[in-house]
C-alpha cells in the first residue's frame, strides 16, 4: 500500500439519521453555492433533487430515440423482408400486411425502449463504476442500510477543506470523514482473469467452431444424431409398399370420390356422349361408360358379342355456349397441350415432329392434321372430339387428367374455329373485311398482272413467242380463285398463324392472311425464282408468299394455303426448297397438291387447281410451294 | 382467526381519510435490511433444503423426458390428429399468463401509485422470470429439432434463403415471449441493483463481496444516480405495462386469428390478460404466504397485502367469468352452427369434466374472497389460491383441446389423452419454476429493501406531520 | 411536504359553488341545443334526399351517434366514480364532482332515448334492421337462423332490456350522486364506506349492463354481425371520453373562478396520464377486434368493417388511426405537457371531437356509405351539438336548481386530494 505518499483528498462527507435532517442539509448546502455535491441514501429521497439542485436527466429522450428506432426496424424490416425481398402469399394476405406486422414492430419498439432505458441509465450514471473513493470507509457501507450521508467533493469551486468540515458539522452531520482516493491495488485477482477467461474461451471458442462447420465442407459423410429424422420412414410418392395388396404406398381415391368443382348433373358433360340416346342403343355401355366417370380402373366393357357395336351419339354440339372468351381459353389450353403434337395452326407439324425429323426418327407417327375433311363437324361431332381429348385415340394419350372437362369443351370449340379458319368462305368474311379483301384483292391482281404482263414480256424477247395471253389468262383467273380460297391461307406460320385464327373466328384470319399474302406475293413476284426459300422462311411472310406463290391467280390469302403448310415448318423446309423449285411447274403442282391436300386441306387443292395452269411465270415458286409440300408431307 | 390479527398485527382495517400503515411492528431502516438479508446470509432452512431437493429431481426429470422427447420426437406427447396442439400450447399459455402478475405488480401499479407493491414486487418480478423460462422450454421442444430453433430468428440465412413469416401469430410470439423475458430480467436487474449494494456491503466473505460487488456494478447509493434510476425505473414500468397487455394480447392471437369455433372470437385479447393476472396473482400468493412465514417476513408482507393480492383476483376473476358469459351469449346471438356446438361441446362434450372444473375454480372458487375471512387467513388464500391455479390450467385445457378435437370436420374428430410424458413435463415445469425460486430466495434479495425503506419513510412523515 | 397550498376552505366558500356564469348558460344551452337538436332532425328527415326509409334511416342514426355520444359520457363517468370508491383512491377526490354531475345525466338521458325505442317498434327497420320483418328474405338469412335471432332482438325484449338498462344504471347513478351530497352536508364517514363496500357489485353490474347495451344498441344495427369485444370497445371509448370530459369541466369551472387553488397541476397531470392510457387502451381494443376480424377473414364477421371501407367511410377508417391514436398518443406523451392544465384540456376538447368521429363510424355505415353530401354531415352535426347542448344545458340546471357543490366538500379523502403530488 501507498501509505508513505500524500493521498488526495476528493471530498469530504457527514453521516446524518433521517430523511428530513439530510433534506434540510442538503437545502443548506445548495444555499451556500455548492454545486459538486452529492447524497447517499439507501432509498431515493423524495425532494432531494430540488434540495441539492440536481438537474433532471435527458433519459426519457434517449429511451424515445430508442423505441422511435426499434418501431422503423420493426416495420421495416417486416416489409421488406415478407413485401419486397421474398414476397409470398400466406392465406391470402397481401404482401404488405401492415395489421400482421404491428405485433412485431411494438414488440421490438418497447425492446429497443427498454435497452434505452436500462443501459442509457447506466451509461448516464457512468456505471459499472467497481472502484469508488467513498467506498474507502467502512462507515460507509450504512448507505446502502439506514443512514444517509451528504457528500461535497473537493473539485467544487467553493471547496474549503476546514470551511465545508464546519459547515457539515453546523447543520446536524455527524461522522463526518475525509474521503480520500483509493490508492489500492487495482490488479485484479488471479481467480477472477482465470475465470473471465474460461467464460470467453466458452462464450466464444465454441460458436466459432460451429460456425466454420456450417461454412466448410467435409469429406465425411454426415452424422445423424437422428438417424429417423433425417431419413424418414414414411413414404413418398411414387413409392412401394408392402401394405396394400397393390403394393403402392399411394392410395387411390375411395370409389365415387368427386374432385370439388368437378362435379355436374350433366353426363353428358362429362363424356361427350348424349347418354339418353346411348342407353336406347347400347344400355350395358351406357352403364358402363356412366361407371368409368366414377371409377377410372372400371374394367372395360363386355363385349358385345357378335353384333357390331351401335354408333355412338355423340353431342353434336359443344354444350358450352361459344363466345371470345372460350375461343381464348381453348387457344390457350391448346397452345399447352396440343400444339407440341398438333401445331399451333393444327396441321400436325409441332416441335415433337420437327424434333423427331430431326432425329431422323423411324417410329414417329406425324400427327393428324386437324383440318382433315373427316374431322370436319359434319362427320366427326364435337362430343366425339371431346372423348378424344380425353381419352386419347391410337398413338395419343388421353388429357382428361390433365385438363378440366370446360377446358376441353374450349379446345373443342377452338379446334373448330382453328378447321374454319382454313375453310371460311368469302360470305364468312364480315362486310367490311370482305370489300377490304376485294379491294387488296383487286390490286395486287393488277399488280400481278403487270408483273405477269412484264415476265411475259421478257419472256417473249427472251423467246420470241407470246406468252402474253397465258399471263393475261392467269390475270383473270385468279379473281376466281381468290373467291373460293378465301378462307384458310395462313395458318402456316406458327405464331403470327396461330394469331390469327384463334382470336376470332377464321373469318378475320382469312382478311389477315392476304394482307401479308398480298406483301409476301408482291415480294414474290418480283424475285421468281430466289423467291421460294426465302419466301417460305419468314413466318408471317412466309406464309403469304409461298401460298400466293402458287396462284398468283388466285392470290389472295386463301390461295396461300397450300404454300402456308411448308412454310409452317420454318426449318425442315429450307431444304427441300431447291429442290422442287427446279421441277417443272404444273405437274407436281396439282399433283403435289392434293397430297398435301389430303391432310391439311382439303380446300387448296381445288384452289390451287387452277394455279399451274395459269401460271407460268411463277412457276418456279409454285413449283417450290408443291414441291415443298410433298417434301412437307412426307 | 388470522395469526396477523391476533399478534396485532392487522392493517387491512383502513378508515377512509387515513392510509393503513404497510411496514408493521416497529420496523427501522435496518430492521428491514436485517430481515430481508438474513435469509441470504444464514445457512438454509431445513425446509429449504427439502423443498429444492423436490424440485430438484422434478426439474431433472424434466431435463431427462425433454432428451427422450427430442431423441425420440414428437410422437411421445398425445398430439395427433385433429389434436395437433396439446398439452405443450397448454403448459406455454399457462406459464407465460403465471408471469405475468410480476410484471402487473411491478409495473402497473407502480404506475398507480399503490405503494403496498415494494414489499412483494421483487418475488413476484423473479417469478415472473422463471415462469418465462419455463414457458419457453415449450415452444422450443416442440418443434422437434430444437437445435434449429434459431430459424425463427430474422438473420440473413445463406442456408435457408428464407425470411421467417412475419404473418403467423407463432413468430408474434417468439418476439413477444423474448422481448417480454428480456424486458423483464433488465426490469429485475435493475430493481436488485441497490439490494445487491447492500449484499455486497454487509458481506463478510470476500468472495461473496466480489459476487454481489460485480454484480450491483458498484452502486453507491448516489443521489445523482438514484435521479436517473427512478427515471430509468417509471419508464420501464410505463414500458413495461403494455408489455404486459401486449404479451398475453399476442398469445391468445394464436388462436383467435384462426377460425376454429371456439378461438376465432374478437374477446380473447383482454380475456387472456385477465386471466393472466388472475392466475399470475395466485401463484404468487401461493408462494408467498409460506415464503412469509418461513421467511419471517410477516411484517413487511403484511395482511394487508395478502388482502390486496386477494381483491385483485377477486376482479380478474369475475371479469374471467364476464368473459365467458360473453363469449357463450354471442356464440347463440351470432346463430353460427359450429360456433353454438362448440360451446355446448365445451359443457356437455366428452370433456366436460374439464369444463367443469374450469367453471368450478375459475368463477366460484374466487367469489369467495367476497369475504374477508378468506382474505386474511393464510391457509384459506393458499387453497384457494391453488384451485385458481388449477382452475386457470383446464381453461387453456379447454379452450385448446375441446375446440381442437371437435372442430369443423366430424370425421377428424377424436379424443385427445396425454401420455405419460405429457404429465411429467407439466410436473416436471413446476420442478423448475420452484427449484429457480428457492434458489433465487437463498442467493437474491427477496424482497425490494430499497423500496420498502421508501415506504417506511413516505410513512414515517406522514405519522409525524399528520395528515396533510 | 406538499409544496401546494392547501389551506382547508369552508364548506359554504362560493368557489365551491357553480359560478354565476356557468349557471347563466343552463337555459340557453338547454333550448338552443333543443333547437339545434329540431332542426338537425327536420333536414334529414326532410331535406336529405336518400329515399324514404334511407332519410329516415340516415336521421335516426344521427339521433343515435348523438344520443350514445352524451351517454357514452356519462357512462364513463358513473364507471370513474366506481372505481375511485373501488380503489379507495385519493387523488381523485377533487375532480369527482364534476363525474358524479355528468353521470347523474342517465335518468333525463333515458327519456332523449324514446324515440330510439319508437323507431325500434316500427316494422320498416328504419334504425335497426331486424325491426323489418322482410329483412331475412331480403338479405338470405335462412329462415331458422332468423327466427332465433329475433327471439333475442325482439322489439318488446328490446324495450324490456333497454329500460332495465337505464332503470339500474340510473339507480346506481342515483345512489352515489345522493350518497356523496349528503356528505357534503354531514360528513360522514359511514357514507364513503357504504360506497366503497358497494362500489364492487355495482361494477359488476355496470359491466354487464354496458356489454350488453352495446351488443342490443349499437351491434344490433347490423343484425347478422357479431363481435365479442363490442362491449368493451364501447366501453374503452366511453371511459376515455369520460376522462376528456371530465378535464375539460374543470378547466372551464376554473377558468370561471371555481375550485382555482383546490384542482392543482398535480391533478392534471393524473387525468392526462389516465387519457393517455385510455387512448392507449382503445386503440389496442380497436386494433384487437380489427386484426382478428382481418385475419381470420370470414365473410360474415369481415362485412362490418367492409362497410367501412366503402364510399367516404373509407378515408375516415384511416383517419381514426391517425386523429384517435398517433397524434394523441404523441401529444399526451410527454410529462411537461401534462402538466400544463391548457393542453390537457386542449387535448380532452381535441379528444371529445375525436370520439364523435369514432361513434359516427360505428353507427352511421350502417345508413349510407357516406356523410350523405353537405345536407347529411350538417344533418349529424347538428343533431349531435344539438343532444350536446340539451345536455350540459340540463346538467348546469339541475346543479344550480339543487345547489349542487362542485367540490365533495366534507369527502374524508379531500385532505389527501389537495396535497397530493405526483411521482
Amino acid at each position: 500500500m501507498t501509505d508513505t505518499q500524500e493521498k488526495k483528498l476528493h471530498g469530504v462527507y457527514a453521516e446524518f439519521d433521517a430523511v428530513d435532517t439530510l433534506l434540510a442539509a442538503c437545502r443548506r448546502v445548495r444555499d451556500a453555492g455548492y454545486t459538486r455535491t452529492d447524497a447517499y441514501t439507501p432509498f431515493p429521497v423524495h425532494g432531494i433533487e430540488k434540495a441539492l439542485g440536481i438537474r433532471p436527466t435527458a433519459l426519457p429522450w434517449i429511451v424515445l430515440g430508442c423505441g422511435l428506432t426499434g418501431s422503423a426496424i420493426g416495420i421495416c424490416m417486416q416489409v421488406w423482408m415478407n413485401g419486397i425481398n421474398y414476397p409470398y402469399i400466406i392465406s391470402g394476405k397481401p404482401f404488405y400486411s401492415i395489421p400482421a406486422f404491428i405485433p412485431v414492430t411494438f414488440e421490438l419498439t418497447i425492446l429497443l425502449s427498454a435497452f434505452g432505458a436500462f443501459f442509457g441509465m447506466l451509461a448516464l450514471n457512468r456505471l459499472p463504476k467497481f472502484s469508488n473513493p467513498v467506498f474507502t470507509s467502512p462507515r460507509f457501507d450504512r448507505a446502502t442500510d439506514d443512514k444517509f450521508f451528504l457528500y461535497i467533493d473537493a473539485s467544487d469551486p467553493r471547496f474549503d477543506h476546514n470551511g465545508v468540515t464546519r459547515l457539515l458539522g453546523d447543520i446536524g452531520g455527524t461522522e463526518i470523514q475525509d474521503v480520500y482516493e483509493d490508492n489500492s491495488s487495482t490488479r485484479v485477482p488471479t481467480a477472477i482473469k482465470v475465470a473471465f477467461g474460461v467464460l470467453a474461451f466458452l462464450a466464444i471458442v465454441p460458436l466459432l467452431a460451429v460456425a466454420r462447420m456450417r461454412v466448410t465442407n467435409s469429406p465425411n459423410p454426415r452424422f445423424h444424431v437422428f438417424y429417423d429424422m433425417d431419413f424418414s420412414p414414411a413414404k413418398g410418392p411414387q413409392t412401394t409398399s408392402t401394405l396394400f395388396a397393390d403394393g403402392r404406398a399411394m392410395r387411390p381415391d375411395v370409389p365415387g370420390t368427386v374432385a370439388v368443382g368437378q362435379f355436374d348433373e350433366d353426363p353428358n358433360f362429362y363424356t361427350g356422349v348424349d347418354l339418353d340416346e346411348l342407353a336406347r342403343r347400347d344400355q350395358t355401355r351406357a352403364v358402363h361408360l356412366v361407371r368409368t366417370m366414377q371409377v377410372p380402373e372400371a374394367e372395360a366393357a363386355p363385349a358385345s358379342g357378335d353384333q357390331p357395336a351401335a354408333e355412338t351419339p355423340w353431342l353434336a354440339k359443344n354444350p358450352r355456349p361459344v363466345s371470345l372468351a372460350l375461343l381464348e381459353r381453348g387457344r390457350m389450353q391448346f397452345e399447352i397441350y396440343c400444339a407440341t403434337c398438333h401445331g399451333n395452326d393444327g396441321r400436325g407439324r409441332g416441335l415433337v415432329t420437327a424434333r423427331a425429323q430431326q432425329i431422323l426418327s423411324s417410329a414417329w407417327v406425324q400427327p393428324s392434321s386437324l383440318h382433315q375433311e373427316t374431322l370436319y363437324q359434319d362427320v366427326y361431332p364435337d362430343g366425339k372430339l371431346f372423348s378424344v381429348i380425353s381419352n386419347g385415340i391410337r398413338k395419343m394419350g388421353g388429357y382428361g387428367s390433365q385438363i378440366s372437362v370446360r377446358d376441353r369443351w374450349a379446345v373443342v370449340a377452338y379446334v373448330r374455329a382453328l378447321q374454319l379458319s382454313q375453310n371460311a368462305a368469302l360470305e364468312d368474311l364480315p362486310v367490311n373485311r370482305r370489300n377490304d379483301l376485294s379491294r387488296r384483292k383487286a390490286e395486287v391482281e393488277q399488280q400481278l398482272a403487270e408483273q405477269a404482263e412484264a415476265e411475259r414480256r421478257r419472256a417473249e424477247e427472251a423467246a420470241g413467242t407470246t406468252t402474253a395471253p397465258a399471263a393475261e389468262e392467269a390475270a383473270p383467273a385468279p379473281a376466281e380463285t381468290p373467291a373460293e380460297a378465301a378462307a384458310p391461307a395462313p395458318v402456316t406460320p406458327e405464331q403470327p398463324a396461330a394469331t390469327e385464327p384463334a382470336p376470332a373466328p377464321a373469318t378475320e384470319a382469312a382478311p389477315a392472311e392476304p394482307a401479308p399474302a398480298a406483301d409476301a406475293e408482291m415480294e414474290a413476284a418480283a424475285t421468281p425464282a430466289a423467291e421460294p426459300a426465302p419466301a417460305t422462311e419468314p413466318a408471317p411472310a412466309t406464309e403469304p408468299a409461298p401460298a400466293t406463290e402458287p396462284e398468283p391467280a388466285t392470290e389472295p390469302a386463301p390461295a396461300a394455303e397450300p404454300a402456308p403448310a411448308p412454310a409452317s415448318e420454318p426449318e425442315p423446309t429450307p431444304s427441300p426448297e431447291p429442290a422442287p423449285a427446279t421441277e417443272p411447274a404444273p405437274e407436281p403442282a396439282p399433283a403435289t397438291e392434293p397430297e398435301p391436300a389430303a391432310e391439311p386441306e382439303p380446300e387448296p387443292a381445288p384452289a390451287t387447281e387452277p394455279q399451274p395452269e395459269t401460271e407460268p411465270a411463277s412457276e418456279p415458286e409454285a413449283d417450290a410451294e408443291p414441291a415443298e409440300e410433298p417434301a412437307a408431307a412426307s | 382467526m388470522s395469526l396477523a390479527i391476533t399478534q396485532g398485527l392487522d392493517n387491512t382495517v383502513e378508515r377512509p381519510g387515513e392510509r393503513a400503515p404497510l411496514v408493521l411492528g416497529d420496523s427501522t431502516y435496518h430492521s428491514i435490511t436485517e430481515s430481508v438479508s438474513q435469509i441470504a446470509e444464514r445457512p438454509p432452512s431445513k425446509a429449504w433444503v427439502v423443498g429444492l431437493m423436490v424440485s430438484a429431481a422434478l426439474a431433472s426429470w424434466f431435463g431427462i423426458c425433454i432428451a427422450y422427447l427430442i431423441y425420440t420426437g414428437v410422437g411421445v406427447w398425445g398430439n395427433n390428429s385433429p389434436v395437433f396442439w396439446g398439452w405443450p400450447i397448454v403448459n406455454f399459455v399457462f406459464w407465460v399468463g403465471i408471469g405475468h402478475a410480476g410484471t402487473l405488480i411491478s409495473a402497473i401499479l407502480y404506475l398507480f401509485r399503490q405503494d403496498w407493491r415494494t414489499s412483494i414486487n421483487r418475488a413476484a418480478e423473479a417469478m415472473t422470470i422463471f415462469a418465462v423460462v419455463c414457458a419457453a422450454t415449450f415452444p422450443g421442444i416442440h418443434v422437434g429439432r430444437a437445435w434449429l430453433a434459431f430459424w425463427l430468428a430474422p438473420y440473413p440465412s445463406l442456408n435457408l434463403w428464407v425470411w421467417p413469416q412475419f404473418r403467423s401469430p407463432l413468430l408474434w410470439d417468439v418476439f413477444a415471449v423474448s422481448t417480454y423475458g428480456t424486458v423483464s430480467l433488465l426490469f429485475w436487474y435493475m430493481g436488485m441493483i441497490p439490494d445487491l449494494a447492500t449484499f455486497r456491503d454487509r458481506s463478510r466473505n470476500k468472495w461473496r463481496r466480489m459476487a454481489y460487488g460485480i454484480l450491483s456494478l458498484g452502486w453507491s447509493g448516489s443521489s445523482r444516480h438514484w435521479m436517473r434510476y427512478e427515471k430509468a425505473y417509471a419508464l420501464l414500468a410505463a414500458l413495461a405495462a403494455p408489455l404486459v397487455l401486449s404479451v398475453h394480447t399476442i398469445v391468445s392471437f394464436d388462436f383467435a386469428v384462426s377460425q376454429v369455433p371456439g378461438w376465432h372470437t374478437t374477446i380473447f385479447p383482454p380475456y387472456f390478460v385477465a386471466g393472466a393476472i388472475f392466475s399470475g396473482f395466485a401463484m404468487v400468493l401461493t408462494l408467498m404466504v409460506p415464503a412469509r412465514s418461513i421467511f419471517s417476513l410477516e411484517k413487511l408482507i403484511t395482511v394487508r397485502h395478502l388482502d390486496n393480492m386477494c381483491k385483485i383476483i377477486l376482479a380478474t376473476g369475475t371479469i374471467v367469468g364476464l368473459a365467458y358469459g360473453t363469449e357463450f351469449f354471442i356464440a347463440w346471438y351470432g346463430q353460427v352452427t359450429e360456433e353454438k356446438f362448440a360451446f355446448i361441446n365445451r359443457a356437455f362434450g366428452p370433456y366436460w369434466w374439464a369444463y367443469w372444473t374450469m367453471i368450478t375454480c375459475n368463477v366460484i372458487s374466487p367469489q369467495l374472497f367476497w369475504f374477508k375471512a378468506n382474505r386474511t387467513i393464510p391457509w384459506r388464500i393458499v387453497v384457494i389460491s391453488i384451485f385458481v391455479n388449477i382452475g386457470m390450467w383446464f381453461e387453456r385445457f379447454v379452450i385448446v383441446i375441446t375446440s381442437l378435437s371437435r372442430d369443423y370436420l366430424p370425421s377428424s374428430w377424436a379424443y385427445f389423452s396425454p401420455t405419460w410424458v405429457d404429465w411429467s413435463m407439466l410436473i416436471g415445469s413446476f420442478g423448475l419454476f420452484f427449484t429457480l425460486f428457492l434458489l433465487f430466495c437463498r442467493f437474491m434479495p427477496v424482497i425490494n429493501m430499497a423500496e420498502v425503506k421508501a415506504t417506511l419513510a413516505g410513512q414515517l412523515h406522514h405519522s409525524q406531520h399528520g395528515d396533510i | 411536504m406538499s409544496e401546494h397550498t392547501h389551506k382547508l376552505k369552508p364548506a359554504d366558500d362560493p368557489s365551491f359553488q357553480l359560478p354565476a356564469s356557468l349557471a347563466a348558460l343552463a337555459v340557453p344551452l338547454g333550448i338552443g341545443g333543443a333547437a339545434l337538436l329540431l332542426v338537425g332532425i327536420l333536414l334529414g328527415l326532410f331535406v336529405l334526399s336518400d329515399g324514404d326509409v334511407g332519410g329516415k334511416r340516415f336521421t335516426m342514426s344521427a339521433y343515435l351517434t348523438g344520443f350514445m355520444y352524451c351517454f357514452t359520457i356519462s357512462l364513463g363517468c358513473l364507471f370513474f366514480v366506481l372505481i375511485q370508491h373501488l380503489c379507495r383512491a385519493g387523488w381523485s377526490v377533487v375532480v369527482r364532482r364534476v363525474a358524479e354531475m355528468m353521470m347523474i345525466a342517465i335518468p333525463a338521458l333515458g327519456l332523449l332515448f324514446i324515440p330510439v325505442l319508437v323507431t325500434a317498434w316500427s316494422d320498416s327497420g328504419t334504425l335497426y334492421p331486424w325491426s323489418n320483418p322482410g329483412y331475412a328474405d331480403a338479405h338470405g338469412v335462412p329462415a331458422g337462423v332468423w327466427a332465433e335471432k329475433l327471439r333475442y332482438l325482439s322489439s318488446d325484449w328490446f324495450t324490456v332490456r333497454s329500460v332495465v338498462y337505464l332503470v339500474l344504471l340510473s339507480a346506481i347513478a342515483i345512489y352515489y350522486f345522493q350518497l356523496s351530497r349528503r356528505q357534503d352536508e354531514t360528513g360522514e364517514i359511514t357514507l364513503t364506506e357504504r360506497m366503497q363496500a358497494r362500489s364492487g357489485p355495482a361494477v359488476i353490474a355496470f359491466s354487464l349492463i354496458t356489454s350488453f347495451a352495446a351488443f342490443d344498441w349499437l351491434m344490433s344495427l347490423a343484425p347478422m354481425w357479431f363481435s365479442t369485444m363490442f362491449g368493451v370497445y364501447i366501453f374503452a371509448g366511453s371511459v376515455l371520453t369520460a376522462h376528456a370530459a371530465i378535464a375539460v369541466g374543470v378547466y372551464l369551472l376554473q377558468s370561471r373562478g371555481a375550485i382555482r387553488d383546490e384542482v392543482t397541476v398535480e391533478h392534471y397531470h393524473d387525468l392526462g396520464k389516465l387519457l393517455f392510457g385510455f387512448v392507449t387502451f382503445w386503440t389496442y381494443i380497436a386494433f384487437s377486434q380489427f386484426v382478428l376480424i382481418w385475419y381470420g377473414n370470414i365473410p360474415e364477421e369481415t362485412h362490418w368493417y367492409y362497410t367501412r371501407l366503402l364510399g367516404s367511410w373509407g378515408p375516415v377508417s384511416y383517419l381514426l388511426i391517425f386523429f384517435h391514436w398517433l397524434f394523441p398518443f404523441l401529444g399526451l406523451l410527454s410529462r411537461h405537457i401534462r402538466r400544463k392544465p391548457a393542453l390537457v384540456f386542449a387535448w380532452s376538447v381535441y379528444l371529445l371531437l375525436v370520439h364523435f368521429v369514432d361513434l359516427a363510424w360505428i353507427v352511421m355505415p350502417e345508413a349510407s356509405t357516406n356523410f350523405g353530401g353537405a345536407v347529411g354531415v350538417a344533418t349529424a352535426l347538428l343533431v349531435t351539438l344539438g343532444m350536446v347542448g340539451l345536455y350540459v344545458g340540463g346538467i348546469l340546471w339541475f346543479m344550480r336548481a339543487k345547489q349542487v357543490r362542485v367540490l365533495p366538500v366534507r369527502d374524508p379523502r379531500l385532505p389527501e386530494s389537495l396535497a397530493f403530488e405526483n411521482i
